[in-house]
């Protein structure tokens, strides 16, 4: 199989790391106190950690192996004190980090979710949904992730490790020494280890993400598998994908494999070095056996952290991957930006597009080449043409989903990209050629045009384009739940939800696209009904592929090759003779001969 | 022949647990293995506390500096065979549980291949992919845990024969808490276990949202919804956050618990030990040896604590496993298969027959689909069948590749019901192109090539060009080469269906079957497929379900179909002439038509 070709690279990909550290510092401002709280209580909870092994050092030295009895029970006094407390802090802590986390992470979610949403239609256009998807959530997944298991084991295990060298060194500078033996191996170790687990996790990952392709395609797919008996081929494929995540697997467990021993082997092999040393010591007179046992002790809370940083060291490499990914999208620019110093759009007024050229991409070819057009309030135009020519790119350039390359668009002498975004979306609809439909009831699919719509106003629009019957029919009328991608109704249905939202804003411009596609007789006529009535009043701008809504029209504007070929009244362009009245010819010969 | 579906009966989870067995049982051999390295780590690992206990009796307190070295000879020895013992324990419990992960994902995607249309239809491709992938991680995890169980287990039973031979009273102090340690971690398990499912839902939720707002991104600008959508993301990302903290207050109420629990027996340790040594009845290193068991046994107890609840998730896990797996296939080869038969060269193939046929999609009942249906198409005869939405002519369709099974009647392809050929040979036999095209996330010449992957590439632009389709794939990127799918470049729908037309072509069958697949061709493109279309229908059956009266017009006869049942059989002109309800059918369909 082909690789396919790369995406393009996301900015913020390279982004350094101290780069990353200053901007989540940024985000976590607005919490300093909490953060500072938090640390706190982290420090304090693995100095509590670090003083048990040394409340023990002072009941072994000064209490049992001098024989003071009272200095061991002051002693396992301070022990339970110590305990208890830590219990505490420990609780509060845990409670303390995951608000400071999880309350990052919800800020994060509704920013980043809040810039997809200012970003132009260029950007979706460029843009894989399945990307932008995986943004909001496999990668602030892994930040959860993060935070809720790996974080606080990661700041306190690292705090462990400083504290406990201090704490060591403090006690005795000659044991110290003898267990710095162990750090070049666990260094040197630790190095390889997080070198070749960056390689080895992200095959991991990209294996994973293949093999899940893969079986969702199998699934997806099986219709067409069956039907050109095809399994045994797929499962051979299946089996290769599957095998090669098995051993990328394999390759991460024989990773941990020597790494974990090393480790494990440095604390066993510092623990006999003390034992030896401090025997020898303790022998001398050097040294005392609270000593030696403090050394045990405090060693074996020190390998353990060390092995779980390896651990961590995944998933703080993929989090701090998807931090890169998300800053990169928030430093996003929309292309189709509010201008500082917007203004309102004025109620009414003629559409003037002059010498409006556009290409999608900087090096791509012209798709409107200097197109001028004159639409006056009220006025009826239905677009035609062939696929690709142009026309519906027209039409959202009127409506400002894109800006145009050359030229200007002006709505009552106002250019629209001076124009308020708010005040833009309510003079100008664009109704979409299918009626995409939320996972919401068909009360609140309708009432996405307007949030503040109440009820009463949303019934108002339905019964304005003469549906609200029709839907009122159904068993829970408007609350009626459409299931996913409105999987509950028809296709005429749903073009009846996308009308009514166009008549909830009851805008001054109506840009409508069509539908391509058939639909059942019954809706057909209903649709239709709606429509003419949404458009009575308007200035409306209908991307038509029918022939019978253009004959309809004030007039009719031909777009072929990126230029306004034709315009002028129906019956003009018909007598015109020209590429319309060859359309037309073509269209009413179809139809003597399918229903004469 | 004849297989009937079996639903597995709900049964407590004993499927789950028996699909768990039949797993290890089946690589006992590894498993062993893994058990074997786990134990020789708890020799290495139980051997070093009381190895530092007689370091410490026999060497630092008696002032023996060749004691001294003997010990920690042994510790150092010891803590090698332990590490040797963890990396190969971790090794090949892993190599063990991913190996039986990816056994029982190739079962599953094998046997979903296997599965029948009507299953599909019944079960979402989510659900499948999460038993595949979710669920098969909870089986994998499991079986990695049982070396490691087994081998924390006897660690727990060393220490404590240990500690009971030489002080059993002490012992008793000592790991009286312990079990505790078990009860909480069990407990937290299952506590936090709802949280966790909770966020996943909550998480889920929030995903949707973001996925219908970049999927329906044009709606949202069309209308200017992005306010209404922020604040459902908002309520999302705040229920995520109220599930997160649930879960944070999960961790807060039991780690700190779990970590104060074995304080407790280390608190008892130094109290009555510490005065069992003052008076000269417990060495010093006894003590210490104590003090380091209680702390080494911490995590192993955890982990036993754990293992219950994550053996009953893995068995229910492994029941919605062993529900696909145990799902047989209701359509499967015969016993003893036919051929078709060899007809002379140049002969037309792929006569068509149905006799009465009756047919339910929930089997046979009142909702039927078909009803006594009887159709003849004669060998390389092409027959068009029209009718209005639910008429059942697309079931006819997949009938003849036997996608389902008859509830009564029969299909046959040149003489040989379709029930006694291999399904292998039946369905490279026809060729059905779906109304909805799936293609692979693969180049544009592999979904060409599909039924026949070493097909020539001269063949593959043959199919290419009969289809329409050659002409765009030339312009593309890469050609033939081009990626396609998900991952690849996007085509529109005309493209697409014209690359699944070709696909048939290529496979060469005795009976082409095209379910509306050019309904999202442009006209003016299916007019120039038309006469390639031609070349292809003939020497073969072929059954073209359309609306476009010049589509119709393809065929050499025409059937309309209503409520399951063939109302009238001509050709396009006698019908157009002597039906009304084939003209009804007709005008309704065709844009513009309802003018006519």
């Amino acid at each position: 199989m082909a690789e396919p070709e790369l995406p393009p690279r996301n900015p913020g990909e390279d982004m350094p790391l101290p780069a990353v550290i200053r901007r989540v510092a940024r985000h976590l401002v607005p919490q300093k106190k909490r953060v500072l709280q938090a640390m706190a209580l982290i420090v304090s909870w693995t100095g509590l950690a670090l003083a048990g092994p040394y409340i023990i050092k002072v009941a072994i030295d000064d209490g049992i192996e001098v024989g003071d009895a009272q200095m061991l029970n002051v002693a396992i006094g301070a022990y339970v004190a110590v305990k208890l407390l830590s219990f505490l802090v420990h609780r509060r802590q845990i409670l303390m980090l995951s608000r400071v986390g999880e309350t990052f992470l919800r800020d994060l979610r509704v920013r980043v979710f809040a810039h997809l949403q200012r970003l132009s239609m260029p950007f979706y256009d460029r843009n894989k949904a399945g990307v932008l998807v995986s943004r909001m959530t496999s990668d602030v997944d892994s930040l959860q992730e993060l935070v809720q298991t790996g974080l606080m084991m990661l700041v306190s295990n690292g705090l462990l490790f400083v504290m406990s060298a201090i704490a060591l060194s403090l006690i005795s500078w000659q044991l110290t020494l003898v267990c710095l033996v162990a750090v070049p191996f666990v260094v040197l170790a630790s190095v390889r280890f997080a070198r070749r687990s960056r390689v080895t996790y992200t095959n991991v990952r990209d294996r994973i993400a293949n093999t899940l392709s893969r079986l969702q395609e199998g699934i997806t797919g099986v219709r067409v598998i069956q039907a050109y008996a095809r399994e045994q081929g797929e499962k051979d494929r299946f089996a290769v994908a599957n095998h090669q995540l098995f051993d990328a697997h394999v390759a991460a467990a024989r990773l941990q494999g020597w790494y974990l021993p090393v480790i494990e082997l440095a604390g066993t092999g510092t623990t006999a070095l003390v034992v030896l040393v401090g025997g020898y010591m303790v022998h001398e007179g050097l040294s005392t056996l609270g000593t030696v046992t403090f050394f045990i002790l405090t060693l074996m809370n020190l390998f353990e952290p060390i092995q779980q940083f390896a651990q961590l060291f995944n998933q703080v490499q993929s989090a701090s991957a998807s931090l890169r990914k998300l800053f990169g999208l928030l430093d996003t620019e929309p292309d189709v930006p509010e201008a500082k110093a917007s203004r309102p759009l004025p109620d009414d007024g003629a559409i003037e597009v002059q010498d409006v050229s556009f290409r999608y991409r900087a090096e791509g070819n012209y798709i409107l080449d200097a197109v001028s057009l004159s639409i006056a309030a009220g006025e009826r135009l239905a677009l035609v043409g062939p696929t690709g020519a142009g026309k519906s790119t027209l039409a959202k350039l009127i409506a400002r989903l894109y800006d145009p390359s050359a030229g200007s668009i002006r709505v009552g002498g106002v250019d629209l990209r001076e124009a308020s975004t708010a005040s833009l979306r309510e003079r100008i609809v664009v109704v979409p050629q299918e009626g995409f439909l939320f996972n919401a009831s068909i009360r609140e699919n309708v009432r996405i045009a307007r949030g503040e719509a109440s009820d009463a106003e949303v019934e108002a629009a339905l019964s304005r384009i003469g549906i609200l019957e029709r839907f009122r029919a159904l068993p829970e009328g408007l609350d009626t739940e459409v299931n996913e991608r409105g999987s509950r109704l028809s296709a005429g249905e749903k073009q009846l939800v996308s009308l009514a939202r166009a008549a909830l804003v009851d805008p001054a411009v109506l840009v409508l696209d069509e539908a391509t596609s058939s639909l059942d007789p019954g809706t057909e006529a209903l649709v239709e009904g709606a429509m003419n009535r949404l458009m009575e009043g308007r200035t409306v701008i209908v991307i038509a592929h029918r022939l019978s809504t253009a004959e309809q029209a004030d007039r009719v504007g031909v777009v072929a090759g990126g230029t306004l070929a034709e315009l002028g009244p129906h019956e003009q362009l018909v007598a015109e003779g020209g590429h319309y009245a060859a359309l037309f010819a073509t269209w009413q010969g179809g139809l003597t001969r399918a229903a004469s | 022949m004849e297989t009937v579906v079996s639903t597995p009966a709900p049964d407590e989870g004993r499927s789950g647990w028996r699909l768990l067995g039949r797993t290890v049982w089946e690589q006992r051999g590894g498993i062993a293995l893994g058990v074997t390295a786990g134990l020789c780590w708890t020799g290495g690992k139980v051997a070093v506390p009381a190895l530092v206990r007689q370091a410490i009796d026999r060497g630092i307190a008696s002032g023996s500096s060749e004691e001294v070295a003997r010990w920690a000879l042994w510790i150092g020895l010891s803590g090698l065979v332990a590490a040797i013992f963890t990396g190969l324990r971790r090794y090949l419990a892993f190599y063990e549980a991913r190996k039986a992960e990816r056994r029982l994902r190739n079962r599953m995607f094998a046997h979903i291949q296997a599965l029948h249309f009507a299953y599909h239809d019944r079960m979402q491709t989510g659900q499948l992919m999460s038993r595949a992938n979710t669920d098969l991680q909870a089986v994998q995890g499991i079986v990695t845990m049982i070396p490691l169980t087994i081998s924390n287990l006897m660690a727990v039973v060393a220490a404590t024969v240990i500690m009971l031979s030489i002080h059993p009273l002490l012992a008793l102090l000592a790991l009286g808490t312990l079990p505790f340690v078990n009860v909480l971690g069990k407990r937290f398990s299952s506590r936090l276990h709802p949280a966790v499912r909770g966020l996943q839902e909550e998480s889920a939720q929030l995903a949707s949202v973001v996925e219908e707002s970049v999927a329906g991104v044009r709606v949202i600008k069309g209308f200017g919804a992005e306010r209404v959508q922020h604040s459902r993301l908002s309520k999302e990302a705040d229920d995520v956050f109220g599930m997160a903290m649930l879960a944070a207050r999960v961790r807060s109420t039991f780690l700190p618990a779990i970590e104060l629990v074995p304080n407790l027996g280390l608190i008892a340790v130094l109290a009555y030990g510490g005065h069992l040594v003052l008076a000269g009845q417990l060495t010093i290193g006894t003590l210490i040896m104590f003090n380091f068991f209680v702390l080494f046994l911490v995590n192993p107890l955890r982990m036993l604590g754990q293992i219950i609840a994550q053996a009953q998730r893995a068995a229910a896990a492994g029941e919605r496993v062993s529900a696909v797996l145990a799902t047989a296939p209701a359509i499967a080869d015969p016993d003893q298969p036919r051929q078709l038969p060899e007809l002379s060269q140049g002969a037309p193939r792929g006569a068509v027959r149905f006799e009465g046929a009756r047919f339910g999609y929930a089997g046979e009942g009142d909702a039927q689909v078909l009803g006594d249906f009887d159709l003849r198409v004669p060998a390389g005869a092409s027959v068009a069948i029209v009718g209005a939405t639910g008429c059942g002519k697309s079931t006819v369709a997949k009938l003849i590749p036997r996608f389902y099974e008859l509830d009564a009647g029969s299909v046959s392809i040149d003489g040989v019901d379709v029930r006694e050929l291999a399904l292998s040979d039946l369905r490279s036999n026809v060729g059905l192109v779906f109304e909805d095209t799936f293609l692979f996330s693969d180049t544009i010449a592999a979904n060409i090539a599909f039924a026949d992957p070493d097909a020539e590439r001269a063949q593959i632009e043959r199919a290419a060009r009969l289809s329409g389709a050659h002409d765009f794939i030339v312009e593309l990127p890469e050609g033939y080469d081009t990626p396609i799918g998900e991952r690849g470049f996007s085509l529109s729908g005309g493209q697409r269906q014209r690359i699944a037309i070709a696909r048939a072509i290529l496979a060469d069958p005795r009976v082409l079957i095209l379910d509306d697949a050019t309904s999202s061709v442009d006209p003016e493109k299916e007019h120039e497929i038309r006469e390639a279309m031609a070349e292809v229908m003939r020497g073969r059956t072929t059954i073209v379900i359309a609306h476009r009266p010049a589509t119709v017009a393809l065929a050499d006869r025409v059937v309309l179909m209503a409520d399951g049942r063939i109302v009238a059989e001509g050709t396009h002109a006698e019908l157009l002439e002597h039906s009304e309800a084939y003209r009804q059918v007709l005008a309704a369909s065709e844009p513009g038509g309802r003018h006519g």
